[in-house]
């Protein structure tokens, strides 16, 4: 059907596509909608319109491509189906199956269980009955079977490895015909005619006249065999064949040894249009001797495999010898240069220390193609009867001249001889050595180069007489015959005038000898085929050892593998599968084809049939994909016609687009820019603010009020410190301890609210590095008039308990209430205490190391630094209550006992604690001695 | 031909026309400055132009000369002296310039690769001569909507004029009657018909006052970039073609446009006129100087040229 394995489910929709041509003429008929330009020197336009007359069309290619859509969803439509199954006629009816399932049929075998697969399918979703005939199960009775049955049983069916003889299945098809009148035959066929097709083509057509029967065949690979495996004298030649010419033209074959192993491959090339061609294999003799078995790679079929057994081996030659004095110097007898020459292409076989006679019958018993006799005389009496008979069976007798034959022999030799030799370059003699002039044209030494070292010394001469020179195949100098020949029967006897040892001439010595040999045993090789009664009659019958399968592989043989005659030849029978028969010294190959078999195709035209091809994939709807490609170019149609009407410039005002696009890649550029430098530049600007002035910081609580307190509180201190001090500090600014970075402040002021949060870990680490690194922290509870009473009251206050919280979790020193005569009492105002809105806290201090040593001293010293600054002043007046103002000056808070210098005093200490983390302990210097005692002293 | 307009407005136009009031009176600023900074850099090349000449003004004493006419002495001053004295007053050669920005709709045209659109360049060529003249002691108006005047902020009175301005815009100035000695700058597109066209340059020609006719123009407007099926709209409603394929018309446009303007160039040839092309991808500064130049040139030759037609006049 059309070449192309595409169906459709609608056929009838199709005819839509005749539509085409006026869709074609209406989308030409309606261009696309112009772009609108506003452009004011229209009126210029106007003057043109009436001269230029161009017809608004649409483009060709869109026109096109609306043509393809149309078509393509007419085509979706129709519902096109890519390898549609396989046409079965009527429904209901039982189907019967033939199945070619021979070897041509085991390289495709899969494809064809799929399709058989496919068709039962159909037969069970149809509820039919199906019968399955195996074209190779001649004696099965054809019954019908339910689906599943049947494919469970199609799957068992496995190619067989002989060629079918359809012909036998004739009587089965014909009785389930006659049961089931209404059967629908389909017939699986491989297309290969080796046998009895012709019959059963034609057997078939009779009996399904008015039925419509189905062969699927075609659509798979064509099978390939090999067959006539010959080893000729230059190569091993086997012939390919394919089925048809179309299928593939090139291939390898590969060559096995009886192991298995891989001997050498082979390319093959069939000629267009021919359906046979040759492989060669160019290997040494001895390699090609060692193939026994040849495929076609990749062609799984037993008929791709060529098996060969020793009739293609190297010929086994028999040599004896007259001479069994000879044994005493092994290396100059005959034996040992004959079977030197012939080692490396023939079996050689040495009749030892056996009359002549003996080892002639021994030999032709062990059916060898070709004796040797070196010097024998006289072969004599029964044993010349059969040398003949042998002899005129295909035997090839070579014959080398000698004493004993000089002496007188039989008449199995070609010519005539002299009694006595002939001594040439002897002290009696007039000639010289004479040398090997010419090999005869009609003989097999024919295209041999002449040596020129061969010389000749002794010789047999033949008696002149007619035919003389045809016999002759090689001729010394003065025309005398060196080797000569006769056919008898279907052999051939040749012989040698000298000897074969290097006594009468240099001729063993020399490589033409071996050659020689070589194209004699060749000789041998042609005529090996034929063999003698006896060795029929010895071996009859041979079982079979290992058999082929019919996809070509090795295995047991199976049980109705019969043993087969000893020399059989022909092609493989259901009886006798392919395969190695016999012992495994002597295993005789039963091939698939016989030498002479061809490929020949079915011929169907009797038959009447419809013709299927083989589907090889599976069926494909091709409705989705069809729809989605005209749906693809619907949209490309869409924005074809939305780029002609003006695109995108259409969407947004010129302007506008520039900056939609500007803005979105300028939000792209934003987006791909690392967040973190947002908090770099944050952190950066803190930086710079804290760090072009000296600040006071407080600690954000997250409490407002408090915070508002601290913030006024500092600030307060700030403009006290500008009155007051040299120190002239910026705004006092807020301080995250879990963000901010600390170390920019001197002094960073800690209102502890009791409800607060305990700063998480990595706050507190933050805080004791600043600490550890030189900072100071002012602790300030600010809740002195809250602290039970009592002593140490204070420390159980609300506020302490917090301050603890976070302590605890702070690498502390000692701490200890300010000594009076600590530096921070001294560092700006002289201080007794440090009150701040109350004046009951005690205010904590590191504790100064106090040296023993030192003690009485310490009334002289009014001062006392320690080397550092208090990592942490603690305190509970709520210093930053005191020294809050509100922004007119006045004071935010009032005082709790409300001394009239308190505020005064606690900006002191509020002053003093500034000091000393600025300047450190140096008013604790000695020099400063005298005028403090004296200033102490007022 | 007003007054068809007027008919014609209808609401879309009116709403059209406020809004592009606004984004006119929003680009306004813009404009100001950048004609004072072209109008500097003009102004800074300037050579003052002070010399006796007719005009107003005193500019100085001077000997009598015999031969002059006896009625030149200023016998007030000659009274003083032994010597005849003649009172000559400053040149002023061009007493009024009136400069026509076109800011009709078409004007709002600017091709996709442009910045400025045509009413950009024409305003900032407007204010800046306006301000170059004023500087060079010129009184500059506007015709239908400032009186001339030699004011220094003569660049802010324009622009608040033309903003405030509601009355519909049209493409070619009002028929008004310049002073003789008047000159007249005419900055618009100048796609109107050519009849129009004729019209107006042979109405403010009629009272002897000389002028300028620059037509500004976008790149677009004369390469006609344009192909494929384009529909073109007139924006001023004057009606719309469609081009199957523009890019076959770009010939025949070319040629129309240059016959188009060799119409107007006839025109003012004939009378004496200039007429310039300007696009806005050049430099506003260029046409400003040459214009510049061509109001100086225009004044001398043109006195030269015109005198004894005027003296033919007079006499």
């Amino acid at each position: 059907m059309m070449g192309l394995p595409l169906a459709f489910a609608q056929p009838l929709v199709l005819i839509g596509l005749i539509a085409l041509p006026a869709l074609w003429w209406l989308l030409r008929l309606i261009p696309p909608r112009p772009r609108r330009i506003s452009f004011p020197p229209t009126r210029m336009l106007f003057d043109i319109v009436p001269k230029e007359e161009t017809p608004a069309r649409t483009p060709w290619w869109l026109t096109l491509l609306r043509l393809t859509l149309a078509a393509l969803l007419i085509l979706a439509a129709a519902g096109p189906l890519w390898n549609p199954p396989i046409a079965t006629t009527q429904a209901k009816v039982p189907m019967a199956l033939l199945i070619d399932d021979g070897w041509s049929a085991a390289a495709s075998w899969d494809a064809r269980v799929r399709t058989i697969d496919d068709l039962i399918s159909r037969a069970e979703s149809d509820g039919r009955g199906v019968a399955l005939v195996p074209l190779s199960e001649t004696t099965r009775d054809i019954s019908l079977e339910t689906p599943g049955a049947a494919r469970v049983r199609a799957h068992q069916i496995v190619p067989k490895p002989h060629s079918l003889a359809r012909g036998d299945v004739l009587p089965a098809i014909k009785r389930f015909l006659a049961a089931t009148p209404t059967a629908e035959l389909i017939w699986l066929s491989d297309g290969v005619d080796v046998t009895q097709s012709p019959e059963f083509v034609a057997g078939l057509a009779g009996m399904t006249e008015g039925r419509t029967v189905t062969v699927i065949t075609g659509g798979l690979p064509s099978p390939r065999a090999l067959t006539a495996a010959e080893n000729a004298a230059s190569a091993l030649a086997v012939k390919v064949l394919r089925l048809s010419p179309d299928g593939s033209d090139a291939g390898v074959v590969r060559a096995f040894d009886l192991k298995g192993l891989s001997l050498g491959d082979t390319p093959f090339k069939f000629a267009s249009g021919q359906t046979e061609t040759e492989a060669q294999f160019d290997l040494p003799v001895e390699l090609r001797n060692d193939i026994t078995r040849l495929e076609i790679v990749s062609e799984h079929s037993s008929g791709s495999v060529q098996l060969l057994d020793k009739r293609w081996r190297r010929r086994t030659v028999g040599i004896m010898t007259g001479s069994t004095a000879d044994t005493a110097q092994p290396l100059l007898a005959s034996n040992y240069y004959l079977s030197r020459a012939l080692n490396p292409f023939a079996d050689v076989r040495i009749a030892e220390k056996s009359s002549p006679v003996d080892a002639v019958t021994r030999f032709i018993e062990q059916g060898v193609p070709m004796m040797i006799l070196a010097d024998v005389g006289n072969v004599s009496g029964e044993a010349r009867d059969k040398l003949l008979r042998w002899v005129e069976t295909g035997g090839v007798l070579v014959r080398f001249a000698g004493p004993r034959l000089a002496s007188g022999g039989d008449d199995l030799v070609p010519v005539k001889l002299r009694r006595g030799g002939r001594i040439l370059g002897g002290s009696l003699s007039w000639d010289k050595p004479q040398q090997l002039a010419s090999f005869s044209r009609e003989g097999p030494f024919v295209g041999m180069p002449v040596p020129e070292d061969v010389t000749v010394t002794r010789q047999v001469l033949a008696e002149p007489e007619a035919g003389l020179g045809d016999r002759t195949w090689a001729a010394l100098a003065d025309g005398t015959p060196l080797v000569t020949a006769v056919k008898r029967g279907k052999g051939v006897i040749v012989l040698f005038h000298v000897t074969a040892d290097a006594r009468w001439s240099n001729l063993p010595l020399s490589g033409v000898f071996v050659d020689m040999l070589k194209r004699l045993v060749g000789l041998a090789g042609l005529v090996q085929q034929e063999t003698t009664p006896q060795q029929e009659a010895s071996r009859e019958f041979l079982p079979p050892t290992r058999i082929l399968n019919g996809f070509g592989a090795f295995g047991p043989p199976p049980v109705y593998a019969r043993p087969v005659a000893a020399n059989y030849t022909g092609r493989a029978k259901a009886d006798n599968p392919p395969g190695f028969y016999g012992p495994p010294e002597g295993l005789l190959a039963v091939n698939t084809l016989a030498p002479t078999d061809r490929l020949k195709p079915l011929d169907l035209a009797p038959l009447k049939a419809n013709i299927e091809p083989y589907r090889v994939g599976e069926p494909t709807d091709l409705r989705g994909p069809l729809f989605v490609i005209g749906l693809l170019l619907l949209v490309i149609d869409g924005l074809v016609v939305f780029w002609l009407s003006g695109g995108l410039t259409r969407l947004m005002p010129r302007r506008a687009s520039a900056a939609v696009v500007l803005f979105a890649l300028g939000t792209l550029a934003l987006a791909a820019l690392p967040t973190p430098s947002f908090a770099d530049q944050a952190s950066d600007q803190f930086a710079a603010k804290a760090t072009v002035e000296t600040h006071l910081a407080y600690v954000i609580t997250g409490d407002a009020e408090v915070d508002a307190v601290s913030k006024a509180g500092l600030t307060g201190l700030t403009l006290f410190l500008g009155q007051r001090t040299a120190l002239e500090a910026g705004e006092p600014m807020g301080l995250d301890i879990a963000k901010d970075e600390l170390s920019f402040f001197p002094l960073i002021y800690w209102p502890v609210a009791p409800g607060a949060p305990k700063p998480t870990a990595a706050a507190l680490a933050r805080i004791d590095a600043y600490m550890k690194q030189g900072g100071t922290v002012l602790f300030d509870t600010r809740d002195a008039v809250m602290a039970p009473p009592g002593p140490g009251g204070e420390n159980r206050s609300p506020g302490m308990v917090a301050l603890r919280g976070i302590l605890s979790s702070l690498d502390i020193p000692e701490l200890e209430p300010i000594p009076r005569d600590h530096v921070l009492a001294k560092t700006f105002y002289l201080l007794r205490d440090f009150p701040g809105r109350f004046n009951s806290g005690q205010l904590w201090v590191e504790a100064l190391q106090t040296d023993k040593g030192e003690e009485e001293d310490e009334t002289k010293r009014p001062a006392r630094g320690g080397d550092g600054v208090s990592s942490i002043i603690i305190t509970s007046n709520d210093l930053a209550g005191a020294w809050a103002q509100r922004p007119d000056g006045q004071p935010m808070l009032p005082l709790s006992p409300g001394e009239p210098r308190q505020r005064e005093f606690a900006f002191r200490a509020g002053v003093n604690i500034v000091m000393y983390t600025l300047t450190g302990n140096y008013k604790a210097d000695q020099v400063h001695v005298p005028a403090l005692i004296e200033r102490l002293g007022q | 031909m007003a007054d068809d307009a007027t008919q014609q407005h209808d609401r879309g136009a009116v709403t059209r026309a406020v809004g592009e009031g606004r984004s006119l009176a929003a680009s306004m600023p813009r404009l100001i400055l950048e004609a004072r900074r072209i109008a500097a850099s003009v102004i800074h090349g300037l050579h003052g132009r002070r010399r006796a000449g007719t005009g107003e003004n005193f500019w100085q004493y001077r000997r009598f000369v015999s031969g002059e006419a006896a009625t030149r002495v200023d016998w007030r001053r000659s009274a003083r002296d032994d010597h005849l004295y003649v009172r000559e007053q400053e040149w002023e050669a061009a007493h009024t310039i009136w400069i026509w920005p076109d800011r009709s709709v078409s004007m709002a045209f600017s091709s996709p690769l442009m910045r400025e659109t045509k009413l950009d360049r024409a305003l900032i060529l407007a204010l800046a001569l306006a301000e170059v003249l004023v500087e060079g002691g010129e009184r500059v108006g506007i015709p239908g909507l400032l009186r001339p005047t030699s004011s220094r902020n003569i660049v802010e009175k324009i622009a608040q004029a033309i903003v405030h301005d509601t009355s519909t815009r049209h493409s070619l100035p009002p028929a008004f009657a310049p002073s003789p000695l008047a000159e007249v700058i005419v900055l618009s597109d100048l796609w109107s018909p050519i009849a129009e066209v004729r019209q107006m340059i042979a109405q403010l020609s009629a009272s002897g006052a000389s002028g300028h006719v620059v037509q500004v123009v976008d790149p677009a407007e004369e390469t006609f970039p344009y192909g494929g099926r384009v529909e073109f709209v007139e924006p001023e409603g004057a009606g719309t073609v469609t081009a199957g394929r523009a890019e076959m018309w770009r010939g025949d446009y070319q040629a129309r446009v240059e016959r188009h303007r060799n119409e107007i160039r006839e025109e003012t040839d004939h009378l004496g006129w200039s007429f310039i092309v300007h696009r806005t991808d050049k430099a506003a500064a260029d046409l400003l100087l040459k214009l510049h130049g061509q109001l100086g040139i225009g004044r001398d030759i043109g006195i030269g040229r015109r005198t004894p037609k005027q003296s033919e006049q007079r006499t």
